[in-house]
């Protein structure tokens, strides 16, 4: 178990050594970088409990700060997604106040809202966004001469932004912050009663999971080379839900199973190109009905029976 | 004599014109056990949840050590050095023990998010008391076998006892249980007790919910009893418990007849 992890790092380091298919390093690009926007929404909703579907707002939003900063402003790619993450920091900051102050359903519903203003904006705030036709064309990132162009190369790119932002969640996580937003999110008046103040937890969490789907946004914008208002697409934020409650919300390392999962299934399934997503379909369903707290909830369900059955 | 720790004067509450606590005054003396007693409805749990911050009084006072509570959120009062237990028994049921009473809030005040994300050495300092001070508790309430086991598997009675150990993790003045033995096993009342006064003689002072006449003859130096929202009565407990008045609330007119 222990060496888990550095040997799968250096597989996906060697990827593109292993596969000379590129349109198998473009599903791994992409796969990595919805796993981290689900890794941050499972901080959002499996840590501090709320039902964000800001989160694909925030993903196009930081595509298109990165798309802009490049072709309108003659920035980088790399000063793009810095600010792609600057911009989704003081807009969550903004909008998360007053939303946090909203419950359960509420919350659910003014998130949703506020995905729909950003899809609408981008498309019809056509003096910045470009409307419809979107801004095409986006050129590969570079660093020290070096061209990060076609998928095999831009993986190192996604595959490095990736660990640094799974880095960071992962800390996060694990930190007595962590500790705290899983116990607001169990019993709220309880943790008020032991002097914790649920508001600026939740907001943390709001705002780090925006700045860290932003970013990944930005990257993916320069992965697909153009951004339209279809970065808004349900499917992006579907994608990110099924991960977190596969996974099983809370659980970092159940998430980013899922996330691996998530990109690896539909693409075996090609085999019958017909029903592959009548299979993909049937998958999911099934998984729920077994483990309606994802693959982590289900393995802590039966440690939590064993127990039990020991302590009788 | 020592002056109250928690002072209660003149406390108002309605809900939608029902008056649930109605003038409500009285005092919990500075390291003592105060029993409040009450029939059903007579607006306990309000007064508490008002004392604590959970609901905002219409009227009133709430002095700890002399400061008005008046305004303040419940973590505030938490951190002020008043804390409470819950009538519905709550516990973070997906946590450990360890982990239940590590949540608490003031051990690690002044530590900061920066030294927490980072496990500055501020917060391994604070950690390690932390954790020594929760041990400590697990242990005073004889839960110490179970240290690692996730709460949810705790019966409803150990679940109590966790609560208050949780309540007693940041050293408070004062410690409002609400029903600590109600649903308890019988044969099990008399250890609540004892941990009461263990934890008492450390001079944390606790004011007392509980309908088990018993368990608060047995505890409390003081009782109050409260009848529709204000104090009917007050005194030593085996006064209070032939006081007519008291007696009436309780059983009504002709049982005293």
């Amino acid at each position: 178990m222990r060496l888990a992890l550095p040997v799968a790092l250096v597989l996906l380091v060697a990827l593109p050594w292993l596969t000379a298919s590129t349109y198998i390093m473009g599903i791994a690009v992409s796969g990595v970088l919805m796993t981290v926007a689900a890794a941050a929404l499972n901080l959002v909703y499996g840590f501090a409990g709320l039902l964000s579907f800001a989160a694909i707002g925030f993903w196009g939003v930081g595509a298109y700060c990165a798309a802009i900063t490049v072709m309108d402003w003659g920035g980088s790619f790399w000063s793009g997604v810095a600010l792609a993450g600057l911009v989704n920091g003081v807009l969550a900051l903004a909008i998360g106040v007053p939303m946090l102050r909203t419950r359960r359903h509420a919350f659910v519903v003014v998130s949703i809202t506020f995905a729909l203003l950003c899809a609408l904006v981008s498309r019809d705030w056509t003096a910045v966004t470009r409307g419809p036709m979107g801004i095409p064309g986006l050129p590969a990132p570079s660093a020290f001469g070096y061209v990060f162009a076609g998928s095999a190369r831009f993986w190192f790119v996604a595959l490095g932004f990736s660990v640094l932002a799974l880095a960071l969640l992962h800390a996060l996580g694990t930190s007595r912050i962590g500790l705290v937003l899983k116990a607001i999110k169990q019993n709220e008046p309880l943790a008020q009663s032991q002097g914790i103040s649920p508001l600026p937890y939740k907001l943390l969490a709001f705002v780090v999971g925006a700045v860290v789907t932003g970013m990944a946004g930005g990257v993916m914008a320069f992965h697909l080379g153009v951004v339209d208002p279809l970065i808004f697409d349900f499917y992006y934020m579907q994608t990110f839900l099924i991960i977190v409650i596969i996974g099983g919300a809370g659980s970092f390392w159940g998430v980013l199973a899922a996330g691996l999962a998530m990109v690896v299934l539909p693409e075996a399934l090609r085999a019958s190109n017909d029903l592959r997503m009548v299979i993909y379909g049937g998958v999911l369903v099934v998984a729920m009905l077994a483990m309606p707290r994802g693959v982590a909830g289900w393995l802590e369900d039966r440690r939590v029976a064993v127990l039990r059955a020991k302590l009788r | 004599m020592s002056g109250p720790v928690l002072e209660v004067r003149g406390l108002r509450k309605s809900f939608a014109g029902v008056r649930a606590v109605d003038g409500a005054a009285f005092s919990v003396r500075a390291g003592s056990i105060t029993g409040l007693i009450g029939p059903n409805g007579s607006g306990k749990s309000t007064a508490v949840d008002c004392i604590s911050g959970f609901q905002r009084a219409d009227a009133g006072q709430v002095l700890l050590d002399g400061a008005d509570l008046r305004g303040l959120t419940p973590q505030r009062i938490a951190r002020r050095g008043l804390t409470r237990t819950f009538q519905d028994v709550r516990v973070y049921e997906g946590y450990d023990l360890l982990q239940n009473l590590l949540v608490v809030a003031q051990p690690f005040v002044g530590v900061g998010w920066g030294g927490e994300l980072l496990r500055s050495a501020g917060y391994r300092r604070a950690r390690v008391a932390a954790e020594a001070r929760a041990r400590e508790l697990i242990e005073l309430v004889g839960l110490t076998r179970l240290v690692e086991a996730p709460a949810a598997v705790l019966s409803y009675g150990q679940k109590k006892l966790l609560a208050f150990a949780g309540a007693m993790m940041s050293a408070p003045r004062l410690v409002v249980l609400d029903e600590p033995v109600a649903g308890v096993n019988p044969t099990r009342i008399n250890e609540v007790a004892e941990i009461v006064r263990r934890a008492n003689a450390g001079g944390t002072a606790f004011l007392i919910i509980e309908h088990n006449v018993e368990f608060i003859t047995g505890l409390c130096e003081h009782v109050v009893v409260l009848d529709r929202g204000a104090k009917l009565a007050e005194g030593p407990p085996h006064q209070v418990h032939q006081d007519p008045r008291v007696l009436e609330a309780y059983l009504g007119v002709e049982a005293v007849a």
